[in-house]
């Protein structure tokens, strides 16, 4: 049991990373909360589920459009976040607030409020290893999302637009000193976010119900793991998204999948009332 | 503290201005309700539920003059709401005695919430609010003998009678007692705000709000102010829960702590003016019928995303929200 609930854990919070790096790459770089992030990733999930069961696509064409669909709003997004005024973070997050407000209801307009899901046979079929059980839709998730972990590592860390984008993130004027177009960088962390939702939303809706308001648990999850990891760590984002899929995945077999919801809740308020600063982020203020 | 202490009118005339004329209209107005539709009860319902909302605004104001944005009142909503409804429904108190004792509640978990959020300002305060309601939220869904878990309580008691001498009231037993009973709670609250936010802690909340540092240079103690206006905040927000529970008569955790009671009061006092004592009451009374009565026949699913336009138009447009803005042009 407990082997199975590791795996359980790894695998979720593989994606959970996944799902949590738009807002932190779009936080990093541009300092605007995203709090209508969930209800992007279900937006996605929707336009993916639209196309599988209405015109009958097969699921991995559909990732494309959900892709697109979620660049389109980003790029509008990004020029609402971009007329904000000081303070920018507070700012950012009541008018992220707003929209998700508005985007959870023309979800359940368009798509009404009943429980969707993306029903891939083959994902719920399964390996049955000596004392575990290895779903593919589990193995999907895990490849998934390292690959594209692995992909961003190499963007951030070894070309010179992932130094211009990290360069952004430590310092903003002292980027703009050095010559960085700061502005086009924020566009480009907006583009990237939007490209790692609408890959995380169709995904999303294979292994979870898709309803409009369930977008602010995500929310909830990638606010979690930015704040622990700290502003634009990487490695740290990992180890968080594994922390919370472990603790998730342990508080289930502890005390049953009511109390799941709470694990994300409490793991952040802890981490903002004694180290608000991320567990692996300097000391300073 | 002695700062404080004088009586120096220089500074009472800081504090906030009270708009007597959008005051008299909207009392006259609210007060003749009744008699002006004719006790359509349905119109009675949406302005009773619109002062019950424009009492939470009001109340998420108290916090919100000193400078913090709350995204979690929902937590101190839920938690009068069931407070209120369990004590009355299981135990058979009166509820003269549970509404306020729900907000005592509330405000014992406001003093949890500042515990926790205690070093966090702005942005990380928000995030903090956010996450909180899940708590009680998820305390709720589990604690199945006292609160019947996810199902939620049916048949709570109404709201209570007065009986002064021979003359009664039940404000339960119809729905223009029941909006009499809410408007008497609003004009209190309203009453309460304004001595407060023109009396020398409402200056400090205010000091608090546009610079920390040099508000406890002039010896205003900051963290203990900041704590004040929390606990009174969810102490309201506590007790218009009750009323709500008494009111609708049925909740459930998925409604009473649901985003919906979070990001209403916020949203009503950012647009109608974090920085007005009545901008907030004045919002809710013009937007929620206004989304009653017209959006809500034209799409019933998703009318409220009119909630989500008003308040992304506010902030980019109207930092000091419609009330604010029209006080400042006159």
């Amino acid at each position: 049991m407990w082997t199975t609930a590791v795996v359980s854990g790894i695998s979720l919070g593989s994606f959970y990373i996944l799902m949590a790096l738009g807002f932190a790459l779009i936080f990093g770089v541009t300092r605007n909360f995203n709090l209508a992030h969930g209800e992007l990733v279900v937006f996605a999930g929707y336009v993916s589920y639209w196309l599988w069961k209405v015109f009958a696509w097969p699921f991995v064409l559909t990732f494309p459009v959900a892709i697109l669909a979620t660049l389109l709003i980003c790029l509008g997004l990004q020029r609402l976040f971009a007329r904000l005024c000081e303070p920018l973070e507070l700012n950012s997050i009541v008018l992220s607030f707003g929209l998700a407000i508005l985007i959870q209801n023309s979800m359940l307009f368009w798509f009404s409020g009943d429980y969707r899901l993306i029903r891939i046979p083959t994902l719920s079929r399964g390996l049955r290893l000596p004392g575990f059980y290895l779903s593919y839709g589990q193995l999907t998730l895990l490849f998934l999302s390292l690959t594209v972990i692995a992909i961003l590592y190499i963007l951030m860390y070894r070309t010179y637009l992932g130094k211009a984008l990290r360069a952004t993130i430590q310092d903003k004027e002292a980027a703009a000193q050095a010559g960085i177009n700061v502005a086009v960088m924020g566009t480009l962390a907006f583009c990237l976010g939007a490209i790692l939702i609408g890959l995380a939303g169709p995904l999303y809706g294979c292994i979870h119900y898709l309803y409009p308001s369930t977008g602010h648990q995500i929310t909830l999850l990638a606010i979690t793991i930015t704040i622990f990891a700290g502003v634009g760590r990487l490695g740290g984002i990992i180890l968080a998204g594994w922390i919370l899929g472990l603790a998730e995945s342990f508080a289930v077999i502890l005390y049953g999948s009511s109390w799941r919801e709470m694990v994300a809740a409490v793991l952040l308020l802890a981490l903002l009332a004694f180290k608000p600063r991320g567990i692996l982020g300097k000391g300073e203020q | 503290m002695s700062f404080f202490a004088s009586k120096n009118t220089k500074f009472r005339t800081q504090g906030l201005k009270f708009d007597s004329v959008g005051f008299v209209t909207g009392f006259l107005l609210l007060t003749l309700l009744p008699v002006l539709v004719q006790s359509n009860n349905y119109i009675l319902q949406v302005f009773t539920h619109a002062l019950l909302l424009a009492n939470l605004a009001l109340a998420w104001n108290i916090l919100g003059v000193s400078g913090s944005i709350s995204l979690g009142h929902a937590a101190f909503f839920g938690a009068g709401a069931y407070c209120s409804a369990v004590l009355s429904l299981e135990y058979g108190f009166s509820s003269w005695f549970t509404i306020p004792l729900a907000g005592l509640l509330a405000a014992g978990l406001g003093l949890i919430m500042d515990l926790i959020c205690l070093r966090l300002r702005g942005a990380y305060f928000a995030l903090a609010t956010l996450a909180f309601v899940e708590i009680p939220r998820v305390i709720t869904d589990n604690w199945d003998e006292l609160t019947h878990g996810s199902l939620g309580l049916v048949g709570v008691p109404g709201l209570p009678s007065l009986s002064l001498g021979t003359w009664s009231v039940d404000f339960g037993s119809s729905i223009t007692a029941s909006y009499y009973f809410v408007f008497a709670y609003s004009l209190v609250l309203l009453g309460l705000v304004r001595f407060l936010f023109n009396s020398n802690l409402g200056l400090a909340f205010q000091a608090i709000r546009e610079e920390e540092i040099a508000a406890e240079a002039v010896g205003i103690p900051a963290n203990r102010y900041r704590l004040l206006s929390l606990l009174l905040s969810a102490y309201f927000t506590g007790v218009t829960g009750a009323c709500y529970a008494h009111l609708v008569r049925y909740i459930e955790p998925g409604l009473v702590y649901g985003l919906h009671f979070s990001a209403i009061p916020m949203i009503f006092a950012i647009c109608g003016g974090r920085f007005t004592i009545l901008g907030p009451a004045m919002a809710a009374l013009i937007i929620y019928p206004l989304n009653q009565f017209v959006f809500h026949p034209l799409l019933p699913a998703g009318h409220e995303f009119l909630y989500g336009v008003v308040l992304i138009l506010t902030v980019l447009f109207l930092p000091a929200g419609f009330w604010g803005s029209l006080r400042k042009v006159s």
